[in-house]
């Protein structure tokens, strides 16, 4: 039995390094019924056996990665980061597909019933959007097939209009980001490029970034098919010349997009178009129950900057509008159709949405914000993607924030502003958080360093003190309630030291104590018994808490 | 050696602001400073193995960032 623990002692010992060896090795292993490596062996035999079976490439994977997995969860892990990683990679398409389905269906009844054009218009622009990206990868890729199939002519004015104006580049960025942005911004882009082009990119980082590959292909081609069709649509609305030219390129982009688009989105985009076209011919009418597509189109060719799609971001924004747009509407016709198809789109994306990304939306109303939009959009990118996903309750005027600055904050803010249970007067006066001095952690770490270190540096070493201590907390707090007490104890400590590798049967704590701790506080924390059945130190001498 | 003495009163404001229901026993937070000390000898000698590695005579933000993440409390 000695020798099968040694050798079963010595197997663990290989195994992390020498994985081939225990293939021979398990066998003669096996014989020998040691608990420990019991384990390890039933795995690694099943291994083997299923590993004779399949062919001899993936045997020796497996195998390898049997015997890591052995190893792994003879440590504790529970599953390989592979596998996790793929369950999460699969988890997310199927649900977005299925919830985003139902939701398109369902907000579209809904927007039928509602009455305000605004939520129409963003919850339809927001369902063809996300009904768009939720199409996979490879749908994407064949809608994109068709785009190209049909106007590389679109291609070529596309890299005229970002020659032309702000808006129409921020159109095109943010409908490259997304398929659906293109359904979209056939709406979006009477009201406003800004305003889509925000909710796009919003959209677009959810989801993929093929999807923003693909969907800039699309926005160049409808901006091209938008620029055609708007002036087709509507010669009346063209009076405001301002605008003219971007709402036409984004009619006609919107008109191609519609066609290109998804088999889903193309219906939907069709529908839009339809919506369009009625609305170019009654004038700026600002009716609700048509919905953003045909305040879209008139607004569009108003002012061209803000989307329905950027409803997310353009939430705020929308909702200012909105009592803007209907109140000036009956005045002028161009300014409040903009603002209410903004506006309606602004609510279309948050209600389909539920961004915040409204910040970058607003400023793209006007054509001279557009251009502050596009590299706001363009530096939100990554944080809408990210914002997105968390549902982060962030303000909609936060804006153009780095995301992940922004979403490093958010979790690091609520805990600082937990409020210390004791607040008496005096302590108010002290600092509110409590922080280990970093002039104290410099210097310790100066010592520890032995060398010259960097200012910067010691940035770092301040960030993980903090995190040390936040996870310091943790643990002793788990420890303690796992003894049933509420009270972390010196027993509590020395776990967590040899759990970290810090105290072992080799280098036992009063060691440490000892080597680390001054004299003083040695004496405090090593009970040593004198003659006379004295121990120091003494309990009255801890309790009165000196030193 | 350490000039000052351990911050006691900081260390268990510190634990009390991240588990104001949490109490911590008499010397409990000289073994808290003990592990901290510890936890600094360790990334200060990992990011100077760093440094080094990097033929470079200071300890640099880059040197600290990496020894932070191959720590993670072993």
């Amino acid at each position: 039995m000695v020798m099968s623990f040694v050798k079963s002692l010595v197997y663990i010992g290989r195994g992390e390094l020498q994985l081939p060896d225990l293939v021979p090795e398990g066998t003669s292993i096996a014989t020998f019924r040691m608990t420990r490596s019991r384990k390890k062996l039933s795995i690694s035999e099943f291994e083997r056996a299923a590993d004779k079976r399949l062919p001899q490439n993936q045997a020796h994977s497996t195998l390898d990665s049997t015997l890591a997995r052995s190893l792994h969860m003879s440590l504790g892990s529970v599953l390989a980061p592979d596998t996790v990683e793929k369950r999460g990679l699969f988890r997310r398409p199927k649900n977005r597909k299925a919830i985003d389905i139902a939701a398109f269906e369902g907000g579209v009844e809904q927007n039928m019933q509602r009455k305000a054009q605004n939520y129409l218009v963003d919850l339809q622009t927001a369902s063809m959007i996300e009904a768009a990206t939720l199409t996979s990868d490879a749908e994407i890729m064949l809608n994109n097939t068709e785009l190209f199939a049909q106007p590389q002519s679109g291609e070529q004015n596309q890299k005229e209009l970002p020659a032309l104006e702000p808006q129409l580049s921020e159109s095109e960025t943010p409908v490259q980001r997304s398929k659906i942005s293109n359904a979209m911004q056939e709406e979006g882009k009477l009201v406003g490029r800004v305003s889509s082009v925000g909710t796009e990119e919003g959209r677009t980082r959810r989801y993929s970034e093929e999807e923003l590959i693909n969907d800039r292909e699309h926005v160049d081609s409808m901006t091209h098919v938008s620029q055609k069709t708007s002036a087709n649509q509507g010669e009346d609305e063209q009076g405001h010349s301002q605008q003219s030219e971007p709402m036409e390129q984004l009619s006609d982009s919107e008109e191609v997009a519609g066609t290109t688009e998804h088999h889903t989105n193309a219906g939907y985009s069709e529908h839009l178009e339809k919506k369009l076209t009625k609305k170019a011919e009654s004038q700026i009418i600002v009716t609700p129950e048509e919905g953003g597509v045909a305040e879209g189109s008139v607004k569009h060719q108003d002012s061209p900057k803000a989307e329905p799609e950027m409803a997310t971001s353009v939430r705020a924004r929308s909702l200012s509008r909105h009592s803007h747009a209907f109140s000036s509407f009956e005045k002028s016709g161009t300014k409040p159709l903009k603002e209410a198809v903004e506006q309606a789109d602004e609510l279309e994306d948050r209600a389909a949405m539920g961004e915040l990304d409204g910040s970058e939306e607003e400023s793209t109303e006007d054509e001279a914000e557009t251009e502050g939009q596009e590299s706001k959009e363009g530096s939100m990118k990554t944080p809408m993607f990210v914002r997105a996903a968390a549902y982060s309750p962030l303000p909609l005027l936060s804006t153009p924030r780095p995301a992940k600055p922004a979403a490093q904050e958010s979790p690091l803010q609520p805990r600082r502003a937990k409020p210390v249970p004791k607040s008496s007067g005096t302590s108010r006066k002290k600092k509110r958080e409590p922080a280990l001095a970093s002039s104290y952690i410099k210097q310790i770490f100066r010592h520890y360093a032995k060398m010259p270190v960097a200012r910067d540096a010691y940035k770092i070493v301040e960030k993980c003190c903090e995190k040390y201590f936040k996870q310091l907390s943790d643990d002793l707090e788990a420890y303690a309630h796992h003894a049933g007490r509420k009270t972390v104890e010196i027993a509590d400590l020395e776990l967590l030291m040899r759990r970290q590798g810090l105290v072992t049967d080799k280098m036992p704590l009063h060691v440490l104590i000892e080597r680390y701790l001054p004299l003083e506080y040695r004496k405090l924390l090593i009970p040593v018994a004198v003659s006379g059945n004295k121990v120091i130190p003494s309990k009255s001498a801890c309790l009165s808490g000196r030193w | 050696g350490m000039r000052r003495g351990a911050p006691r009163g900081t260390l268990r404001g510190v634990l009390r602001r991240h588990k104001p229901q949490l109490r911590l026993a008499a010397s409990g937070d000289l073994l808290i400073h003990l592990n901290f000390l510890m936890f600094l000898h360790r990334l200060a000698e990992e990011a100077r193995t760093n440094a080094f590695e990097n033929k470079s005579k200071t300890i640099k933000p880059e040197h600290t960032v990496a020894a932070a993440k191959v720590i993670k409390h072993f």
